[in-house]
């Protein structure tokens, strides 16, 4: 029997009763009460960009159909033939002006609405026995976009994705926004790994403390020059909004100056690209990176989207080139997440540089990545460990950066980051705390009653 | 330069090119990746495209721009010298592989090189709970004959799943 209110409640003091990695009752309450609510990551606009073009994606176990219409608006709706429930469309992606369910041979243009319904007049009488006219494929309860990511909830009554996201969007833009061509993605690469997907999202949100360990080898062979111990701690640590994330230290400007464009240059970016980056950040962003001297790196939007921004070096003559990766952490059940993974890169970036930051994602991060790839042999694991009875009797302790009393061990950076939020200087587990946090309000919620849509009964 | 038909199986050059393929497998399931290096040329390309499901008709069926490798010699020394650090923690303890290599067809190619396509299926298991891994795919290779016998120039991996049921590729294919 589920005590949720212990359980939150051990969570809220940074106590992680173990057994919530593995365990099928937390699994159906995340269900129905955080995926059935949140705001979730589905697509890139720059995954559909001509009229026709799209992609099939998931909330779980819910089907959606991420289409570009004829007149160029995108569209998401949700997969099932409102006859008899086939799936629609059972490719990943593609081109295409309908929809024609395999079963009868329903029909939808590819903005959802009916368009043909063999023999209407012999079957239903026309559109009296069988309103064909106002019939359309279930839209997304709620959608958005923000720097072309599109986001859904199956909340109708979501708050505003820009509300939502608060000063995340900040943060967001480093990834997404590096020129005001706006980024596009590649990918994703998918793979299923049997791990709960809490672990990797707590892990992106905060975790700059794991980096030196579990990644030391590819500082052992010179693939990256950052993670030491010594250079992850001087990294602050941000909550903002929904989100949060972890930074590196740059080095000092020289001079006592602030520069802009050498803090880009030392992480690899080209000059061709840095006057855009100048163009497409606010003078505060711009100050986290040259006054404050700090720049992203691994992040994660609740619930279940992460974020990472490297700069290894990509060749035998030490070339630093950076990369962006999204991810997505998208839960299978409580023992098996899949993963998936995009390469981001600036759409207006030159082309060189696209391809180096492809061949620099691909060395570190996705399904081949030298640094994943160790992530994820801890995050399996845990999930095993989890799954026991003595799991139900050990509270993991995700209080670092607290004292007993809980009290952050030192005071939040001000000034000296120029950020929104709370940011911390050295290790902590501020970002999983402030990520959990959000996960118990969640949980403690009673799920909502939906409308259900009745499909062209007359009476 | 492609021939349509394969050479016949009793053709030296088949028999060359399908020994270095089986091998090849026994290097990489002893885990030998400094001999397995060593099969390789300097312009070795190694690219794994992802796979997605398209409607019959509707383009390749594989990702444009985006693999789970694409690999020049530089990043394949990198992640061989990863394994023989200390702190490769997804492989110690090491996966136990099994690469079963069957259905080679040779085909001649430019002078001096063959075109070689083979069917693996990659048998992975870790520890000593966890259900084993099943890789399936198809793989077409460029051989280049070389003073020290056949190397491998290129190889293209043709995996046969979309959705990767494996927990990363810290393997070679």
């Amino acid at each position: 029997m589920l005590d949720l209110a212990a359980i939150v409640s051990q969570v809220r003091r940074g106590m992680i009763p173990a057994h919530i990695y593995a365990d099928p009752a937390i699994f159906a309450l995340e269900r129905d009460r955080l995926f059935a609510r949140s705001w979730v990551f589905l697509a890139h606009e720059s995954e559909i960009p001509a009229p026709g073009d799209y992609v099939v994606r998931r909330v779980l176990a819910d089907s959606f159909i991420v289409a570009r219409d004829e007149s160029g608006v995108v569209r998401v709706m949700f997969n099932m033939c409102l006859h008899r429930g086939m799936q629609v469309c059972r490719a990943e992606m593609g081109n295409a002006s309908h929809f024609r369910c395999p079963y009868h041979a329903w029909t939808y243009r590819n903005d959802g609405r009916l368009a043909g319904l063999p023999f209407h007049e012999e079957a239903y009488g026309g559109e009296d026995g069988f309103a064909r006219r106002d019939q359309s494929l279930l839209p997304a309860p709620s959608m958005a976009t923000r720097n072309g990511l599109i986001f859904i909830s199956l909340d109708p009554d979501a708050p505003p994705l820009a509300e939502y996201l608060g000063d995340f969007a900040f943060y967001l833009d480093f990834y997404t926004r590096q020129s005001p061509a706006g980024v596009e993605l590649r990918g994703p690469q998918r793979w299923r790994i049997k791990a709960n997907w809490k672990i990797g999202a707590e892990n992106f949100s905060g975790d700059s403390y794991h980096t030196p360990h579990t990644h030391a080898s590819v500082v052992d062979i010179g693939l990256f020059r950052e993670p030491r111990a010594s250079k992850r701690k001087e990294g602050a640590l941000y909550t903002a909004g929904p989100g949060s994330g972890t930074t590196y230290k740059l080095p000092p400007a020289g001079n006592g100056q602030s520069d802009f464009a050498g803090q880009l240059r030392y992480v690899g970016y080209p000059d061709a690209m840095i006057p855009a980056m100048a163009a497409a950040w606010s003078d505060r962003q711009r100050a986290l990176v040259a006054g404050s001297g700090f720049m992203v790196s691994a992040a994660t939007l609740f619930p279940n989207l992460s974020f990472v921004h490297n700069w290894p070096q990509i060749d035998a003559a030490g070339t630093v080139v950076p990369f962006v990766s999204l991810r997505q952490w998208q839960p299978v059940s409580e023992r098996e997440t899949e993963v998936l993974s995009w390469f981001a890169v600036d759409a207006a970036a030159p082309e060189d540089f696209k391809r180096d930051s492809y061949k620099a994602y691909l060395m570190c991060f996705g399904s081949s990545g030298m640094f994943e790839q160790d992530d994820v042999e801890n995050w399996v694991s845990i999930t095993d460990m989890a799954a026991g009875t003595m799991a139900r009797r050990l509270n993991l302790n995700s209080r670092m950066g607290l004292t007993a009393d809980g009290k952050p061990l030192k005071p939040p950076l001000a000034a000296a980051f120029a950020g929104p939020g709370l940011a911390y200087q050295g290790f902590g587990e501020y970002g999983q705390r402030h990520w959990l946090a959000q996960w118990s309000d969640h949980l403690e919620r009673e799920p909502e009653s939906r409308s259900v849509r009745d499909l062209g009964a007359a009476w | 330069m492609t021939a349509d038909r394969p050479l016949p199986y009793g053709d030296p050059a088949h028999l060359a090119a399908h020994q270095f393929l089986v091998e090849e497998a026994a290097l990489l399931d002893a885990a030998d990746y400094a001999g397995w290096l060593g099969l390789l040329c300097e312009d070795i390309r190694y690219v794994m495209p992802v796979r997605v499901t398209t409607a019959r008709g509707a383009g390749s069926g594989t990702l444009a721009g985006m693999g789970h490798f694409d690999e020049d010699m530089y990043a394949l020394r990198k992640r061989v010298q990863r394994l023989a650090t200390d702190h490769a923690w997804t492989e110690d303890p090491p996966s136990r592989t099994r690469h079963f290599v069957t259905n080679v067809r040779t085909f001649p190619a430019a002078v001096g090189e063959l075109r070689v396509q083979s069917a693996l299926l990659l048998f992975r298991s870790r520890g000593d709970t966890r259900e084993a891994d099943l890789l399936s795919a198809g793989r077409t290779d460029l051989l280049r004959e070389t003073a020290d016998g056949l190397k491998l120039a290129r190889r293209e991996i043709t995996v046969d799943e979309s959705v990767l049921r494996t927990q990363n590729l810290a393997v070679f294919l």
